[in-house]
């Protein structure tokens, strides 16, 4: 179980991104959360894991207190969750396999790794997270020769390496097109469901959140604005998140 | 690719160790001696960061001082109070007295040569003297009979300093090195403007979409090929070596090696440009029924011209930094210029003209950035 | 007719042009303008306080007709800015174009004659050019000589003779005139080669006698079976200019045999070539290898995004920045000139020269590529829990590897040709071997080290173009 408790952000510029936010995600959920641009929805997953450093508030996992880990406990905190970006941060020029193997990083010894030696059984591992996202074959060629799909995956098979608890994805799908998008989120539903990962998503289509979503939590200006099922999102409350103009637009296809 | 990838990494670096041991012996890699013979370079360096830009004209100023022999047979000189001077320990002597005389406020650290200058109108010499930092020095003098006082007129005691009087100006160095920057920066244009003309239409003998047709277009083809690839190997600096031999030392010879070397590498580069055209068009108008000329003239050069334009100032751009350095060898120019100070030891010299070579390359690199981001 | 650019134009010239929209137009036009100027300035000022110039033209005052030519060109710029759709350019441009066609060929003393009236040297040199010294034709040598004194002393010595590599030698007086006919006699010949009559003057100068049926070929002498040889030849005059002709000195004459043994081996100067070879690549290599390790460290203080974050390290990056942008401006043929004064000629002044550029050269493409690196890797590696070498290791060097290479290997062929050329100043290799031959005139090794040249160029061009591709 994650709770989060009170967070704020500003950031150094004066920014403020995210002002007292608090929410429970429980075990096995797949939660989104949705909101404008800007309102802080990548600041608020990347505070999960403290790749940005929250400026008030506190994260509790599983009652180990996130917030105060630093150095090494947060480093072993950190290898038990998985994360997935937008832009799929994937070093273009290495091969499929060495992305993946990096996902192990934390558990790794320290001095092999930095060699590029892998104990066997973690390529094995390796080769199986990618036969699971279907890109087995491609294991030896290099990142930068997939497609944008493609390349999504072997982030999500780097997660995968990290036997993760808790997946955070950054608008995995805002850099791919709706077919694509469904075929990923497809694979993030079947880890919650089949492993019980916990996922914390953002989204930006309606439609794909109505389709995976468990629960949903809405952002705007850095604050809770909604909280509760995606069944509930209604013309006002989406009204209310989205601003007075907003029109629904849908990433189609509803698989 | 059988080789095993970690098996590859390790014998490709045992490669690279063992051809880094031979280069570290055959370049005769010593950094002991380096460390020990550095501070032979400090001195160099200063000179080099003081170079010879501005100076002062040189006047000669005699300092006079007159010291009656015997005392009272003339008027005696009150000493100056300030400035460059010349301070006697008695105001008068009797023949044969010994006596000092201090110098004040001279050039510092200057080896002169103190002398009398006698009622006559005769120079008697006097001791060589070295003020100290301050300009200071003191002197034993000793009246001689000879110095005596005739017909009013007293001996004199006589220095000759060199004063720089006037204004800060262009030394002469400035100047010479200004006009040899001109004579660099015209032997990089000449050699450029001669070379563009031989090589745009030697680079269509040297493409394949012009000339692979029927064997003797391809026996041409291959032969300028080949000229291209074995004059683009050399420097234009080695070149110049056997033009100066040729022609003599002088800015011609480093123009000539420039020029063929550009030929050459101006020639591959155009070459490629026109490889690389569209055939579309030169196929529409051969279409049309024009004779080769046209089609050269109507579908190759206008596309060929935007990469003609770029190469060019590209080696413009180059041809002035070799030109700066080819007089080294082959006489001419600012090299040739450093090339004497330096074998001179004028240092300031040397250094005034590494900081134009320095500034004449700047600036170029600048104006042929800018000139290539309008024009290409 | 625009009055108004017309009178801009004519006040300062590309000002109509620039205020009314062709503000590209306008510039050149200044520019030229003001170089044309500048250059009419230049050849009229006199020559600096004493006349160490070299230009033969500066001073005149009769090149102040020269102001005609930007005159002209003011002219057709007021013309320019008066008419809506601008004069034809090719007008200034060619009186500009002659103008400075015209002084160039003046200052850079351009003369095709020379071309033609030196011809002849151009004989002396093409001749050995076309036979590089590098191999020879393997060869036995045996040579005997005897000494005798030019001219007869007061006292004339008995008939020399002396035996050496087994050549048994007798000369029928010891001692001669100049131009007086001896007889030697020899044994211990080789009956089936040959001889050369070779003379060594006082000072140790070898040459040729010549035959004296055809002077245009060296005296061979055949032999006979048994392996004598008796021949008459008569004293050269080998008296060095300077030397009293009168004083007896001792003078040789050698007899040479060669005998070709088949296949051919390196020459001396070969071996000098070869070695240079060795030099110039062992330069190359070494200062860029030696320049990658202090350009790497230094790339990352010349970094921005590195070093942007406070104003300390802000001032060191445009401190290095600006040091590299100096020494980069400064060949390596001028570095090194200074460091033959501060460690001694050789490979390894040459070597620090090569490497100085480079540090330069790399440290600012390395650099640029840090700044250009994508910060997405290491945010995802730091996400996984990597610690710093990790997130170094898994999330920076991949992507700055393979560039990195790439422009090593890139200056290890821009470094080969510059360590030739080091040379020409004292540092070493190929470069230094050729600057001696051609002070010696000695061309047929000249070419020699021309024909290595282009093979270490043309095969290091190669090599590197191997590597880039397999690094793509
Ligand atoms: N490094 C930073 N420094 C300063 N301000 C930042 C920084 N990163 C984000 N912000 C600001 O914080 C706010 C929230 O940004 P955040 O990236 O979390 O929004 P988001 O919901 O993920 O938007 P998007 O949907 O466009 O990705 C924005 O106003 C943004 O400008
Ligand atoms: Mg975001």
């Amino acid at each position: 179980m994650l709770e989060v408790r009170n967070l704020h952000k500003v950031y150094p510029n004066g920014t403020v991104a995210l002002t007292d936010v608090s929410f429970r995600v429980d075990d096995g959920e797949f939660l989104v959360v949705i909101g404008l641009s800007g309102s802080g929805k990548s600041t608020l997953l990347r505070c999960l894991n403290r790749l940005i450093e929250p400026s008030q508030g506190q994260i509790l996992w599983d009652g180990v207190d996130v917030t105060a880990a630093s150095g090494a406990e947060l480093r072993r905190i950190r290898r038990h969750i998985g994360m997935v970006f937008q832009q799929f941060n994937l070093v273009k020029r290495s091969s499929v396999l060495t992305n993946v193997l990096a996902g192990r990083l934390g558990f790794a010894n320290p001095w092999l790794s930095l060699l590029g030696v892998w104990p066997p059984s973690d390529r094995a591992m390796a080769l199986r997270a990618l036969e699971r996202v279907g890109i087995r074959d491609k294991a030896e060629a290099r990142a930068d020769a997939l497609s944008g799909g493609q390349q999504q995956r072997v982030g999500i098979a780097r997660a995968l390496m990290q036997e993760p608890k808790l997946i955070l994805a950054d608008e995995p799908v805002a850099s791919l097109d709706p077919v694509l998008s469904h075929s990923i989120l497809q694979y993030l539903e079947q880890l919650n469901k089949e492993e019980k990962i916990t996922v914390i998503c953002s989204l930006h289509f309606l439609d794909l959140v109505h389709r995976y979503a468990t629960r949903v939590i809405a952002l705007k200006d850095g604050k809770v604005v909604f909280t509760g099922l995606p069944q509930e999102i209604d013309k006002a409350r989406f009204k209310a998140i989205y601003g007075e103009d907003a029109v629904e637009v849908r990433a189609g296809m509803t698989a | 690719m059988s080789v095993p990838r970690p098996l590859r990494t390790t014998l490709t670096a045992l490669a690279v160790l063992a051809l880094i041991a031979f280069a570290w012996n055959g370049s005769q890699v010593d950094f002991a001696r380096l460390v020990n013979s550095l501070s032979k370079g400090w001195p160099l360096l200063q000179d080099f960061l003081t170079p010879d830009v501005l100076g002062r004209e040189i006047q000669p100023v005699t300092l006079q001082l007159a010291v009656p022999v015997p005392c009272g047979s003339a008027a005696e000189a009150p000493p100056a109070a300030s400035g460059p001077r010349l301070v006697p320990s008695v105001p008068c002597a009797a023949p044969r007295d010994k006596f000092t005389v201090e110098g004040f406020d001279l050039a510092p650290n200057t080896e002169l040569q103190l002398r009398w200058r006698l009622p006559s109108g005769q120079y008697f010499p006097g001791p060589f003297i070295t003020t100290d930092a301050d300009g200071y020095f003191k002197a034993e003098f000793e009246a001689r009979p000879i110095v005596a006082t005739k017909d009013g007129v007293p001996g004199q005691i006589e220095v000759e300093l060199q004063v720089e009087v006037g204004n800060l100006r262009p030394s002469p160095t400035l100047h010479i090195v200004l006009d040899n920057v001109v004579v660099t920066i015209f032997m990089a244009l000449m050699a450029t403007v001669a070379a563009v003309v031989v090589a745009a239409p030697l680079s269509f003998l040297a493409a394949q979409n012009v000339m692979k047709r029927g064997p003797v277009g391809t026996a041409i083809y291959y032969l300028t090929r080949t000229f291209f690839n074995v004059f683009r190997s050399y420097e234009a600096i080695v070149l110049a070596t056997v033009f100066a031999f040729w022609v003599g030392f002088g800015p011609f010879a480093g123009v000539l090696a420039l020029t063929i070397v550009t030929i050459a590498s101006l020639g591959k580069l155009y070459s490629e440009a026109v490889e690389g055209i569209d055939p579309g068009p030169v196929e529409a108008l051969t279409a049309t029924g024009a004779n080769r000329l046209q089609v050269v003239l109507f579908a190759i050069v206008p596309q060929i011209v935007p990469n003609f334009l770029s190469f060019t100032i590209y080696h413009w751009d180059i041809n002035v930094r070799i030109s700066t350095i080819i007089g080294y060898v082959g006489g001419g120019g600012i090299g040739y210029y450093l090339a004497q100070m330096i074998n001179t030891s004028q240092n300031s010299k040397a250094g005034t003209a590494i900081w134009a070579i320095v500034i004449v390359v700047w600036v170029m690199d600048f104006l042929s950035a800018e000139v290539r981001k309008r024009y290409t | 007719m625009d009055t108004l650019p017309a009178l801009a134009s004519l006040l300062l010239p590309g000002l109509g042009q620039f205020l009314s929209g062709r503000r590209g137009r306008g510039l050149s036009v200044f520019g030229v303008l003001a170089l044309m100027l500048a250059l009419v300035w230049w050849a009229t000022a006199p020559a600096a306080g004493f006349a160490e110039t070299t230009i033969a033209f500066k001073g005149d005052p009769n090149l102040w007709w020269w102001l005609i030519a930007p005159a002209l060109v003011w002219a057709w710029n007021v013309w320019d800015a008066a008419r809506p759709g601008g004069a034809p350019g090719w007008l200034p441009l060619l009186v500009a174009g002659g103008m400075f066609a015209i002084f160039g060929w003046q200052t850079a003393e351009i003369s095709p004659s020379t071309l033609l009236q030196n011809g002849d040297r151009v004989m002396l040199i093409i001749r050995p050019m076309l036979q590089p010294d590098f191999l020879q034709v393997r060869a036995e040598e045996r040579e005997g000589w005897v000494e005798l004194l030019v001219p007869c002393p007061a006292e004339a010595p008995a008939a020399p003779s002396n035996t050496s590599d087994g050549i048994a030698l007798e000369l029928s007086a010891g001692c001669a005139a100049v131009g007086q006919e001896l007889t030697v006699t020899g044994a211990g010949l080789r009956p089936d080669t040959a001889a050369e009559f070779i003379w060594q003057s006082p000072i140790g100068d070898f040459f040729p006698l010549r035959d004296p049926a055809d002077p245009q070929q060296f005296r061979l002498v055949q032999p006979e079976a048994d392996g004598s040889l008796q021949a008459a030849f008569s004293v050269p005059n080998a008296i060095p200019p300077g030397i009293d002709p009168n004083l007896p000195q001792e003078q040789r004459l050698y007899v040479r045999q060669s005998r070709p043994l088949g296949g051919w081996e390196l020459s001396t100067n070969g071996r000098f070539v070869l070695q240079g070879i060795y030099e110039t690549l062992s330069v190359a290599l070494m200062s860029t290898a030696l320049g990658t390790l202090l350009a790497i460290p230094i790339s990352f203080l010349a970094a921005r995004n590195l070093m942007g974050a406070n104003p300390v390290t802000l001032a060191i990056y445009v401190a290095m920045r600006t040091l590299l942008n100096i020494v980069r401006s400064i060949e390596s043929l001028i570095i090194a000139i200074i460091f033959v004064v501060i460690v001694g000629l050789g490979p390894f002044a040459g070597m620090l020269a090569v490497t100085v550029h480079t540090v330069a050269a790399l440290a600012k493409l390395f650099s640029e590529l840090i700044e250009g690196i994508d910060p997405g890797p290491i945010e995802a590696m730091r996400a996984v829990g990597g610690d710093w070498l990790q997130i170094i290791r898994y999330g920076v060097v991949p992507q700055i590897v393979p560039p990195f290479t790439a422009f090593t290997i890139y200056r290890l062929e821009i470094n080969v040709r510059a360590s030739t050329i080091v040379g020409l100043v004292g540092g070493g290799g190929i470069g230094f071997f050729l600057i001696q031959w051609i002070n010696l005139s000695d061309f047929r090794a000249v070419s020699a080290s021309f024909i290595a040249i282009l093979v270490i160029v043309i095969f290091m061009d190669q090599f590197s173009a191997q590597i880039r591709k397999r690094l793509q």
